[in-house]
């Protein structure tokens, strides 16, 4: 089995290359002539208004941090549901709890209105 | 009680005079310092007001011979307003002195006054006082010079070869940069900075040479700031130059979509003019093929709308729908999507052999194909989250901001010109005039895709009572004229010569006609000086109010909705600029 | 160390397993472009070759021979980086799906799969999700607008769809007991897991839809509203990095699909004693199947708004994955 791992390090090495591969076919292959005007920022047309890079307002972010904490517990689940034929009803009961506990969370996080857009 | 009536009672001496036209529209001279009260009593002080702002333009007079019963005016600028409840128009001049003339702004009594004083600041010169941002909207803020105005160039020629070194190019992008502050937009929130995107002129969503500067805050628009004119061929100027007979193709180029729909009101007005009246089988052969173009350019709308949205199937099966249209068009008329094809007193030739085959096969097929389309686009239930809730406006904001055709009745106000000025004989047909109630992007498409029904309608009418006899109208202006007879009779030939190297001689006056065209109304306030081409010719385009409402409609809204609100609007940026 | 059975095979296999994939990938392109066409009533690409068989191949000879622009104001080190991220992050996926059972190749045992590891579920959910990474950096770095939009509505799309991903699927682990894609794959011997989990099938496919950013959740790319989104200002082989990437995404994710769902390289209730090779056409079969869902749901339905299907996947389909998950942990235990 652990062997597998080997394999699938292989495979990685393996996928890496190929990008590396079209890469520099095309870097050897391909013309360059850059002039000012071919490496302007592309804005429909016109030059662009302002820095891109600002403090920029992701409306989510609170979901992305409900996202965080959910994650987690989600993969907390994954070994439970494995072992979930030797364990048995107790382990339903610990699930329901468990899963009760997550959406009393998702309830709260719903009722204090962080799924909302702001 | 007579609304010219009306108001000399009340304003007595501010009422300078009243002048005749062609088109019955009354039409009063109001003194300069006085006509923002009559306004402002013609939009809320008269019971059964004048609440839209219909067209606003000016008139360079200072060419102008033919002026009988004209105050003196070195430009005029005209208002024209429009009563639903009167079913009835009103034209306020007011005559200005002086070669850049300065005027009061009506922005605080009509929001949608804004853009078009813009366009006659850019065109004219005349400055409106009290305007908020008069600024050039349809040249380019370098433009030297203001086009309609009669000692403008009208030509290339006239003007010297045109050259782009590089230090104009780099001045030409300098000025089209976006300034915040002289929008009054702030670039920072409270806790975030706004980020300000250039949506357009080069944008798959924009449908044409459409810019768009959005204010956003994430993805969310605060503010949208549209710029037009990329689209500006000067069409109205053309018409200054062209004669009367041969400016016909420049109005197919108006709404390029709408083909004839755009020869019709032009036509119409220069008929208006000049005393024509058609026979019944032009009427109707008239009617026909504007019914076609109505659909041609909403299965247009349709597809695109669906792309707008997401959907990338509809589009190719509407344009094959209406290749199958084009087909008829082309048999009838010669050619496709601008087929020029309406004469000064009539059409260009008489229905080909065959052509009632065509239609009724087109009226078997459609139908079965927009019920599938229902089925696919309507009905869909992501299609109508996208679309329900999303754009909406309210019966008086649509009136406030001068929209007009489907937009207008998608807010539940049954306004058809179809039905309510008849022309062209529309009044022998059974039609509906589809409406909605909420005025959001969705009712806006169930209003078109409604209308392409009862056009059908119009268009079996059409086909089974079309009536026989000339069509050409026997009058020496119209223009050319029949071709079978001027190879018979001296007065034809000689007509037709004149016609066509020389150009009809249209009768001084002025005369306004409107249509209800497939993005809205589309009119043509013409004024013949006796000449053989428009002294001035004005083109009131439907989507010009409509694209300078997006803003309204968009704020608060995400870029997939004002993406969503462009396609529902259903504008042609040509109509636009013009 | 056996350098046949632990270094050679498994890297022909690997050689082959990343070939094959991007013939799949490039030929999805294709096909793509054909069966939309016939949705639309056009012909598609029929010129390079016999019905534009070759056109896959004069794509990617333009892009490769195409100048590449780099932008200025671009962070250039992550520009040239973030599509290789995408393209690498989606072949590696592959490395846990088994294709086919175990075969005598060439006198020797061969599994058809690469790695077949414990934890083959969790390898593919970890490795999938780094492919949004590519997009995210790719679209921050290019100091475009658009880009940018493109990158912030990828990873609030990310945080849409990962959790119900997981959550449908620890149903699936439950019934099969393990998190052994061979093993999920032998459990479904006699009927696929899709009759057992119809509800969680249904929401897996939706979730794995957002995840190859696909119609009518290409959100981070939406053409008519972004230009081009994270890849805006990406051209040349760059742009054919992440273009290639996407489908060979569409590929990958309907192996697993097929994988877990499907039944795999298996056949339904109970022929199984065929050919081994006969499985590997099985699962390719299916895995075309699952590809033609994937072109059929873009060529008719609109595209979701981003913030939507955000409260869609929180509101609706993660309280509905918890029910499938209780419910079906209810039944195991009582039957």
């Amino acid at each position: 089995m652990l062997s597998d791992y080997n394999f699938i390090g292989i495979f990685v090495v393996v996928a890496l290359i190929f990008p590396f591969i079209a890469l520099g076919l095309a870097y050897l292959l391909r013309p360059k002539k850059p002039n000012p005007v071919k490496t302007e920022t592309y804005e429909c047309g016109l030059e662009t208004i302002g820095e891109t890079w600002v403090r920029f307002r992701a409306q989510y972010y609170i979901y992305a941090l409900v996202f965080v904490v959910f994650d987690i517990e989600a993969a907390f689940l994954f070994p439970w549901a494995v072992a979930y034929d030797q364990v048995g009803l107790w382990a339903l009961a610990e699930a329901f709890l468990f899963l009760g506990i997550l959406t009393v969370g998702l309830v709260y996080a719903w009722r204090k209105g962080a799924l909302r857009w702001q | 009680m007579d609304i010219s009536r009306e108001l000399r009672e009340r304003f007595g001496p501010a009422i300078v005079a009243e002048q005749e036209t062609r088109d019955g529209i009354p039409t009063l001279w109001v003194a300069q310092d006085r006509f923002r009260q009559v306004l402002a009593y013609l939009k809320s002080g008269t019971d059964r007001p004048y609440a839209m702002l219909y067209d606003l333009t000016a008139i360079d007079e200072r060419a102008r011979t033919q002026r009988k019963g004209q105050p003196a005016a070195d430009f005029t600028v005209v208002y024209h307003l429009l009563s639903f409840t009167r079913n009835h128009d009103v034209r306020v001049k007011v005559a200005l002195a002086g070669a850049y003339p300065v005027t009061a702004s009506i922005t605080d009594l009509w929001p949608a006054a804004n853009w078009y004083e813009r366009e006659v600041w850019d065109m004219f010169g005349i400055t409106f006082e009290g305007h908020p941002h008069l600024a050039r909207i349809l040249m380019p803020s370098t433009w030297e010079g203001h086009p309609l105005r009669k000692e403008h160039p009208a030509r290339g020629t006239e003007m010297g070869p045109f050259r782009l070194p590089v230090e104009k190019q780099e001045r030409e992008e300098e000025a089209l940069l976006f300034h915040p502050e002289e929008w009054g937009l702030e670039r920072h929130g409270e806790d975030t900075d706004f980020v300000f995107l250039n949506l357009g002129p080069q944008h798959p969503g924009t449908h044409g040479l459409l810019r768009i500067v959005l204010q956003l805050d994430g993805e969310v628009i605060l503010d949208a700031v549209p710029d037009i004119g990329y689209h500006h061929r000067g069409a109205e100027k053309m018409a200054e130059r062209q004669t009367w007979h041969t400016f016909i193709p420049y109005t197919d180029r108006i709404d390029y979509l709408g083909g004839v729909l755009n020869n019709l009101p032009y036509v119409l007005a220069v008929e208006t003019l000049a005393g024509i009246e058609v026979p019944d089988r032009v009427k109707v052969i008239r009617v026909m093929m504007a019914e076609l173009f109505r659909i041609a350019s909403h299965l247009v709308w349709y597809g695109t709308f669906a792309q707008d949205v997401g959907q990338l199937t509809p589009v190719f099966l509407m344009f094959t729908d209406r290749e199958r249209l084009f087909d008829i068009v082309e048999a009838i008329t010669g050619g496709r999507m601008h087929p020029s094809w309406f004469r000064i007193g009539g059409v260009a030739q008489d229905l080909p052999r065959g052509w009632d085959g065509l239609v009724r096969d087109f009226l078997d097929y459609l139908p079965p194909r927009l019920k599938e389309y229902d089925k696919l686009v309507m009905g869909n239930p992501i299609f109508k989250a996208r679309t329900q809730g999303i754009g909406a406006y309210t019966l008086e904001e649509a009136v406030e901001w001068g929209v007009t055709g489907p937009g207008l009745r998608a807010c539940g106000l049954e306004w058809d010109f179809r039905k309510k000025r008849p022309y062209s004989g529309y009044e022998g047909f059974e039609f509906e005039v589809p409406t909605a109630q909420r005025g959001d992007c969705y009712d806006r498409a169930v209003v078109r895709v409604e209308e392409m029904r009862q056009s059908l309608r119009i268009i079996e009418q059409c086909l089974d009572n079309m009536p026989a006899g000339q069509y050409k109208a026997d009058h020496p202006l119209t223009t050319p004229p029949r071709k079978e007879r001027t190879m018979h009779d001296i007065e034809t030939l000689i007509a037709h010569f004149l016609g066509v190297s020389w150009g009809p001689v249209i009768p001084a006056g002025e005369a306004f006609f409107g249509i209800e065209a497939s993005k809205g109304n589309t009119g043509y306030y013409l004024i013949s000086d006796g000449g053989i081409h428009a002294y001035r010719a004005r083109i009131r385009a439907p989507s010009f109010p409509h694209i300078q409402m997006v803003p309204e409609i968009s704020r608060g809204l995400m870029v997939p909705d004002l993406i969503a609100i462009l396609g529902s609007v259903d504008f042609v940026l040509a109509d636009v600029d013009r | 160390m056996d350098w046949v059975a632990d270094f050679w095979i498994p890297l022909i296999k690997a050689v082959v397993v990343v070939l094959v994939l991007l013939l799949g990938g490039a030929y999805m392109t294709w096909g793509e472009r054909k069966i939309c066409a016939r949705f639309q009533v056009r012909y598609g690409p029929n010129r390079a070759g016999p019905f534009g068989i070759l056109q896959p191949l004069a794509d990617a000879v333009k892009a490769i021979f195409k100048e590449e622009i780099v932008p200025n104001h671009v962070d250039k080190i992550i520009y040239v980086m973030a599509p290789g991220i995408s393209f690498a992050a989606v072949l590696i996926t592959f490395a846990v799906i088994p294709f086919g059972p175990e075969v005598d190749l060439f006198g020797q045992r061969v599994g058809l799969w690469v790695g077949d590891i414990e934890v083959g579920l969790l390898f593919l959910l970890a490795i999938a999700a780094l492919g949004s990474y590519g997009i995210v950096l790719g679209g921050w770095s290019s100091n475009n607008k658009y880009s940018l939009l493109g990158a912030l509505r990828a990873a609030a799309q990310m945080i849409s769809y990962e959790l119900i991903l997981g959550i449908s699927l620890l149903a699936v682990v439950l019934l099969a007991g393990s998190l052994n894609l061979r093993e999920i794959v032998d459990f479904q011997g006699t009927w696929p897991l899709l009759v057992l989990q119809p509800l969680g099938f249904l929401i897996f496919l939706i979730a794995i839809l957002a995840e190859s950013n696909r119609s009518p959740f290409d959100l981070p790319e939406t053409e008519n509203e972004l230009v081009s989104g994270f890849m805006t200002e990406y051209g040349g082989i760059k742009f054919a990095l992440y273009f290639i990437a996407e489908y060979t995404a569409m590929v990958v994710n309907s192996a697993i699909v097929v994988t877990i769902f499907l039944g795999g390289w298996k056949w339904p209730a109970l022929i199984s004693d065929l050919h081994p090779l006969a499985g590997v056409g099985l699962f390719l079969a299916k895995v075309l199947f699952v590809l033609f869902l994937y072109v059929w749901i873009r060529a008719s339905i609109p595209r979701v708004r981003f913030d939507k299907f955000m409260r869609f996947s929180w509101k609706f389909m993660l309280p509905l994955a918890f029910v499938n998950l209780l419910a079906t942990a209810a039944v195991v235990a009582f039957l």
